[in-house]
C-alpha cells in the first residue's frame, strides 16, 4: 500500500514537472544576509540604513521573491523577513507597529508591445544608486543618499523604449514608501535612461509631489549612472538634490563609486561620499563626508564583505567618542555575509 | 515492483547524470559542431529555409549578408538555474553561430561562447551584472569552479536544443507546414439522447 501511494506520488510529480515545462516557470529568488559590525568609539555611530548594530552578529534579512511571466503579463511579488526589513524599512501596514514584514515589490505589468510596457503596485524606487536588498550593493553599509532618498514608490508608470539606448518613464505615485497614500496620488516622476555605448549607463530622474503633512512640495532631481570601463574596473556616480518649498529642508549630495575586480573571486571597491542635510527654516545646514573601502569574496552563490568605513561631519554633534563626548569623526569595520539564491 | 519503484526513483537525475560539457575546436574554444544531409535539396533552397530561420529568430542577428557562402551570426541563450517546477535565470551565453551550404548538405557550428552573469535588479527582474562578457573556457578559482562547470554543462544543453529547432526549421516540414486541423465539435442539437 506505501509502495503504491509512492508510485503515485511520484507519477503526478512528473506529470507536473512535464505540464509545468510548457509554460514560463514561477521564478524564486532572494537572498539572506547577516553581519558583525564594530564601531571604533564602541557605541552605534554611524547613522546609515542598516547594520547598525554595535559589536554584535546580527542579522539582516531573509528576501524572498516571486516572479512569473504569462504571455506579455506577469508580476513580481518580493517580502523580506527580519530586523533589516522589520526595523530598518517600513511601518505595518496601518502604521500602529514597527515590527513588520516588508513588501520590497508587489507590482504586475503588461507589455503591450516590445517598446511600451505599463506597471502598477508598489515597486524598488527609481531614484539612487544602492537599493534594499544587500545583493545589489558592492558595499554593504548604504550610503547617506540611499538612506535620505526613497526606498519604494507605489503607482502607476509606463515605460517606452525609442531605441535600444533611450527610453522614458513617467509615473504617478503615492508619497514616498507607503503602501497607501493618504492625500491622493500626490508625486509626479519620470525616468529617462540613456546608454550612449556599450556598458554606460546613465538614468536622470525627477519626483516630485506633496507628501501629505508636508510643508511644501518635495522635488528630488537624481543623476545614476555607470561605467564599465574595461573588464575589471567599474565606474559610479549618484548625484542628487532634494528641495521642499516653503523652507521645508531637504539634502543634497554625491557619490562616486569606484571597483576593481582583480579575479573573478575578489574584487575591492572604494566609495566616497559628500552630503548636506539642507536646514529646516532658520536652522544652518550640516554636512558630512564619508569613505568606504570593501571587499567582495565570492564563492558560488555567497559573498562576504569586508568593510572599513571612516565618517567626518561639519559639526561634533554628529558623532560620539568612546567617552560619550560629541565628536566630528566615526569610524567602523563591519563583516557581513551575503547569500544570493 | 520494487525494480520500477528504482527506475522511477532514478528517472530524474537520469537526465541530469547525462550534462557534459561541449568538445573544443582546434582553437581551444568550446564547439557544437553538426553536419546534416538533405540528399536532392538545392544549396539555394537550403539557403533560404535557414534565412527565414533567421528572420523568425529574435535571439539571432546575421552578421553577414546571406549571399556570403559562409554564413555567421549572433546570438544569446539564457541559462537557468532549475530545481523541479521552479527556475530562475542566472546568465546568459553569447555566441557565434556559423552555417555553411552545399548540394544536398549544410553544416553548422556555434563556439565563441562568452557568459554574463545576471543578477536581480531593484525591481525584481533579472538583469545582466556587467556589460562584459567573459570567454567560457576562462576557468574560474577555486571558489566558483563548481558554478562555472553547471553554467557550462547548461550551455551544451541549450546549444544542443537550439540545434533541434535549426534543424527542424531547415527541414522540408518547416517550410511548407502542415495547415491546421480543424477543432472537433459536438452536435448537441441534432443528437438523439
Amino acid at each position: 500500500m506505501k509502495l503504491k501511494s509512492i508510485l503515485t506520488t511520484a507519477s503526478l510529480s512528473v506529470a507536473s514537472f512535464s505540464y509545468a515545462q510548457e509554460a514560463a516557470p514561477l521564478q524564486i529568488s532572494g537572498s539572506v544576509d547577516t553581519y558583525y559590525k564594530y564601531d571604533f568609539a564602541k557605541v552605534p555611530n554611524i547613522g546609515t540604513s542598516f547594520a547598525n548594530d554595535q559589536n554584535s552578529i546580527s542579522l539582516g534579512m531573509i528576501d524572498l521573491a516571486l516572479k512569473k511571466t504569462t504571455g506579455k503579463a506577469s508580476f513580481v511579488g518580493e517580502l523580506s523577513f527580519g530586523p533589516r526589513g522589520q526595523y530598518g524599512s517600513l511601518l505595518n501596514g496601518d502604521g500602529t507597529d514597527e515590527n513588520s514584514f516588508h513588501i520590497q515589490n508587489l507590482y504586475a505589468s503588461y507589455a503591450f508591445t516590445d517598446k511600451f510596457t505599463m506597471t502598477a503596485g508598489y515597486m524598488g524606487t527609481f531614484i539612487g544608486y544602492e537599493v534594499i536588498a544587500p545583493t545589489g550593493n558592492f558595499n554593504y553599509s548604504t550610503s547617506y543618499l540611499f538612506t535620505n532618498g526613497p526606498f519604494q514608490n507605489a503607482g502607476i508608470k509606463g515605460a517606452y523604449a525609442f531605441t535600444d539606448k533611450v527610453s522614458l518613464m513617467v509615473g504617478l505615485f503615492n508619497d514616498w514608501n507607503v503602501y497607501k497614500d493618504l492625500n491622493g496620488v500626490s508625486h509626479i516622476g519620470a525616468q529617462l535612461t540613456v546608454s550612449p555605448v556599450a556598458g554606460w549607463t546613465a538614468y536622470l530622474n525627477v519626483l516630485s509631489g506633496k507628501s501629505a503633512g508636508a510643508v511644501g512640495t518635495g522635488t528630488v532631481l537624481d543623476l545614476t549612472t555607470s561605467y564599465q570601463v574595461t573588464e575589471k574596473v567599474k565606474l559610479g556616480l549618484n548625484a542628487a538634490d532634494y528641495s521642499v518649498t516653503n523652507d521645508g529642508g531637504g539634502y543634497s549630495g554625491a557619490a562616486l563609486y569606484l571597483q576593481n575586480a582583480f579575479t573573478s573571486a575578489f574584487s575591492l571597491g572604494l566609495r566616497g561620499e559628500y552630503f548636506n542635510w539642507k536646514g529646516v527654516a532658520e536652522e544652518s545646514d550640516k554636512h558630512v563626508a564619508a569613505v568606504t573601502l570593501s571587499g567582495n569574496v565570492k564563492a558560488g552563490g555567497l559573498t562576504f564583505i569586508p568593510e572599513v568605513r571612516f565618517d567626518n561631519g561639519s559639526s561634533s554633534e554628529m558623532f560620539k567618542k568612546k567617552n560619550l563626548n560629541p565628536s566630528k569623526n566615526a569610524s567602523q569595520f563591519a563583516l557581513a555575509v551575503v547569500y544570493a539564491f | 515492483m520494487r525494480k520500477l519503484l528504482i527506475v522511477v526513483l532514478l528517472f530524474p537525475f537520469a537526465g541530469f547524470a547525462q550534462d557534459v560539457e561541449l568538445p573544443f575546436d582546434e582553437r581551444g574554444k568550446f564547439i557544437y559542431y553538426e553536419v546534416v544531409s538533405q540528399k536532392e535539396v538545392k544549396a539555394e533552397v537550403l539557403m533560404e529555409r535557414a534565412a527565414k530561420f533567421f528572420n523568425s529568430s529574435k535571439e539571432l542577428k546575421l552578421q553577414t549578408s546571406p549571399q556570403d557562402s559562409l554564413w555567421m551570426a549572433r546570438g544569446k541563450m539564457v541559462i537557468n538555474k532549475t530545481a523541479f517546477v521552479l527556475s530562475r535565470p542566472s546568465g546568459e551565453v553569447w555566441y557565434h553561430l556559423y552555417a555553411d551550404f552545399k548540394e544536398g548538405k549544410y553544416r553548422f557550428w556555434l563556439t565563441d561562447f562568452s557568459f554574463i552573469s545576471y543578477h536581480r535588479d531593484r525591481y525584481g527582474n533579472f538583469v545582466p551584472e556587467t556589460t562584459v562578457a567573459i570567454p567560457l573556457e576562462n576557468k574560474p578559482g577555486k571558489l566558483n569552479a563548481g558554478e562555472w562547470t553547471a553554467y557550462s554543462k547548461a550551455t551544451a544543453r541549450e546549444a544542443k536544443l537550439f540545434a533541434e529547432r535549426f534543424k527542424k526549421g531547415m527541414s522540408e516540414s518547416a517550410i511548407n507546414p502542415p495547415t491546421a486541423k480543424a477543432v472537433p465539435t459536438v452536435d448537441t442539437k441534432n443528437q438523439k439522447w
